[in-house]
């Protein structure tokens, strides 16, 4: 799964990003290499919060797939996050510690997706897309609501032997937050996507660096990219180009 | 003669006067801000669909309503429709700029490019230099006579008044006024759909000109950024709208909403802009004295590609203007002249960023002063004799150049 990279299926793969250098191009990528590249049937289901699906479909299409058949067909299901679910922006605090008593907010979304997983006409290829899942947190969400539904998520992944993928923004590189540090816990990667320290440059869109989740055990067959070797890429409107620092060559 | 002849279409529909193809996806359709060169940094202009914030952090300038009525004056130009929310919308409509007449139109030329070229002329250039192009720090502004898109606006003529009545009354312009103690997030947004549903035929331009000002009471972050964010949703969902926000200014600061808020701010919409004017700090204006501001960009439209427009059509970003890619982004800066707003590359000045070095005082101005406040005393003295009543005025007087003279002592 995600080609320079070459991870193995059914983790949790969280991806963060910095608003310089967004990661849309892995999750984009990673939906089309499992319709692509996996055989037999697949089924993918993507969690939009920040995006709809006419750029899912005009980023894939720049990329030679249709997924308007996969959509008929039923192996692609997209869940628009907030036609669900609704955040309750103005309590004057949100939730913060355990209530027992008020039921989990996101509870229906979970709900679809435990539906869409457990769909017996399709394969054991599952992947599920979270694209957003910083901005559940800052438009009302509390802090407990959105980290108990991303513990569920992956259990449920867990269970139905799917592959998690979940996107978080880093709005304040170098102290990181309280959903941050939630979802690192569980992850079994941490795709790193960062700018450059230098600013926007024309050559280089940004670095991606490759670390292991603290519960998962050292090996598998992946190779870790520290920060300080971090992968550069150029990003161009039919995906990422690749490459090591200082080794552009054609691209620098 | 070949027999070849090239397939022609016939069912491309006409464009809609105001709007362009994006250059970046065929799909895209643009809509100009009313400003050259915004529409340079944003890519050619604002996708449909898409939403602008604009964040001036600066509580003694209004650059950021500035911006939102060179939006609503190119939509009115346009024919597009228009739907103001604000407190005082009608107010706030009837102080936009507009397109000078024929014949000022025919004089493009600002103060500033006319003194650039005067000073231009006495310089005397090495030949082989003579034929190159000027060096431009902005885009041109000059308006294609093909399209209607991107007009001339002057900011020292304001619109008729009896334009924007009928505008109102044709129901091409309408408001919704905020009002603080109904002010509900989720019904303000089911407003903006009905405006959005009732026609799909021309491009909606909804402009917020001051998003959290005390017309809408206290709101909190959480509600701001769910409004923005349900903004956005509803644009994706009738693509022919587009929408210009822009924050109040206390809102605009980087701490008001925790850290990291003009981060959130730019990932919740889908361009962001921080116009940061210097009025407020003398050092900064006395090191860009031709420029009022600087423009930071924390994100840019791009609803159909994973790459901004901008990043490859933007001459001011200029991050392809090198052949080989390897080109980092220019500085910007905004500049505000008698007649337009524009936005500029920011560079230092030939002297290292100050218009006129100073070191130290001329000797011959250290004399003057000495002279004069020597003379002062001088005539105080004799005014004491003669005059008791003009006694209280020359000691005034030589209160004050006493006070020159310790100065130029000190000095």
């Amino acid at each position: 799964m995600l080609a320079p990279f070459n991870l193995p299926k059914g983790i949790l793969l969280l991806i963060t990003d910095e608003l310089a250098a967004p990661a849309d191009f892995l999750l984009h990528r990673s939906l089309i290499s499992h319709v692509k590249e996996t055989n037999g049937p697949t089924k993918t289901i993507v969690l939009s919060v920040s995006e709809d699906l006419t750029k899912w479909k005009a980023v894939a299409s720049k990329l030679n797939l249709n997924i308007s058949h996969q959509i008929t067909n039923g192996s692609l299901e997209f869940i628009d996050v907030m036609k669900h679910v609704q955040p309750d922006f103005r309590a004057p605090a949100p939730r913060e510690t355990a209530d027992l008593h008020s039921p989990p907010t996101l509870r229906p979304l979970f709900d679809l997706l435990q539906t869409a997983l457990h769909k017996p006409d399709h394969g054991d290829a599952k992947l599920v897309i979270l694209d957003d899942i910083a901005t559940l947190e800052w438009i009302g969400f509390s802090l407990l609501d959105v980290s108990r539904f991303a513990r569920a998520l992956r259990c449920a992944c867990l269970k139905a032997k799917a592959t998690l993928i979940i996107r978080h923004h880093v709005v304040t590189p170098g102290d990181p937050d309280d959903l941050f540090r939630h979802l690192l816990q569980m992850c079994t990667y941490h795709l790193d996507v960062r700018p450059l320290g230098s600013g926007r440059s024309g050559a280089v869109s940004g670095e991606v660096a490759l670390h292991l989740g603290p519960s998962t055990p050292v090996g598998g067959g992946v190779k870790l990219i520290p920060r300080s070797a971090a992968l550069q890429y150029k990003l161009a409107d039919n995906g990422p180009v690749f490459f090591q620092r200082g080794t552009g060559g054609g691209v620098l | 003669m070949s027999s070849f002849k090239r397939k022609v279409t016939n069912k491309a529909a006409l464009p809609v006067p105001g709007t362009r193809t994006s250059p970046a996806s065929s799909s895209v359709t643009t809509i100009s801000t009313g400003i050259p060169s915004l529409d340079d940094v944003l890519g050619g202009g604002l996708p449909l669909s898409c939403c602008l914030l604009v964040t001036a952090p600066d509580l003694h300038s209004s650059y950021g309503e500035l911006i939102q009525k060179y939006f609503l004056a190119e939509g009115l130009a346009c024919r597009h429709r228009l739907c103001v929310v604000d407190g005082q919308p009608k107010d706030f409509v009837r102080d936009i700029m507009w397109i000078p007449g024929q014949m000022k139109q025919q004089v493009e030329k600002t103060e500033s490019d006319e003194e650039e070229d005067s000073s231009d002329r006495k310089v005397k250039i090495a030949w082989r230099y003579e034929q190159m192009k000027p060096f431009q720090t902005t885009v041109s502004s000059t308006p294609s006579t093909t399209d209607s898109y991107g007009h001339p606006f002057e900011l020292s003529i304001r619109a008729p008044a009896s334009l924007i009545d009928d505008a109102f009354c044709s129901g091409q312009l309408s408001s919704l006024t905020i009002e603080p103690s109904k002010l509900d997030v989720t019904n303000l947004i089911r407003q903006l759909e009905d405006k959005l549903q009732s026609d799909a035929s021309t491009p909606l331009r909804i402009c917020i000109p001051s998003l959290g000002s005390p017309f809408w009471g206290d709101v909190t972050k959480r509600e701001l950024l769910f409004f923005l964010h349900s903004l956005k949703s509803l644009l994706r969902k009738y693509p022919h709208g587009c929408a210009s926000v822009g924050l109040s200014p206390h809102l605009s600061a980087d701490n008001w909403g925790g850290a990291g808020w003009l981060q959130k701010l730019g990932w919740i919409s889908d361009a962001a802009l921080s116009l940061s004017a210097f009025s407020g700090d003398v050092s900064m204006s006395a090191t860009f004295p031709k420029h009022h501001g600087l423009v930071q960009i924390q994100s840019l439209p791009c609803p159909a590609t994973l790459v901004a427009a901008s990043d490859r059509f933007s001459v001011l970003r200029g991050l392809v203007s090198s052949s080989s890619g390897g080109s980092g982004e220019n500085n910007l800066a905004f500049k505000c002249t008698r007649k337009r707003l524009m936005i500029e590359t920011l560079h230092l000045d030939l002297e290292g960023g100050v218009a006129e070095r100073r070191t130290t005082a001329l000797v011959s101005e250290v004399f003057n002063a000495k002279s004069s406040a020597a003379m002062a005393t001088g005539a105080s003295v004799r005014i004491e004799l003669e005059q008791p009543e003009q006694q209280e005025i020359a000691k005034v007087k030589k209160a004050k150049k006493k006070s020159v003279a310790f100065d130029v002592y000190d000095f």
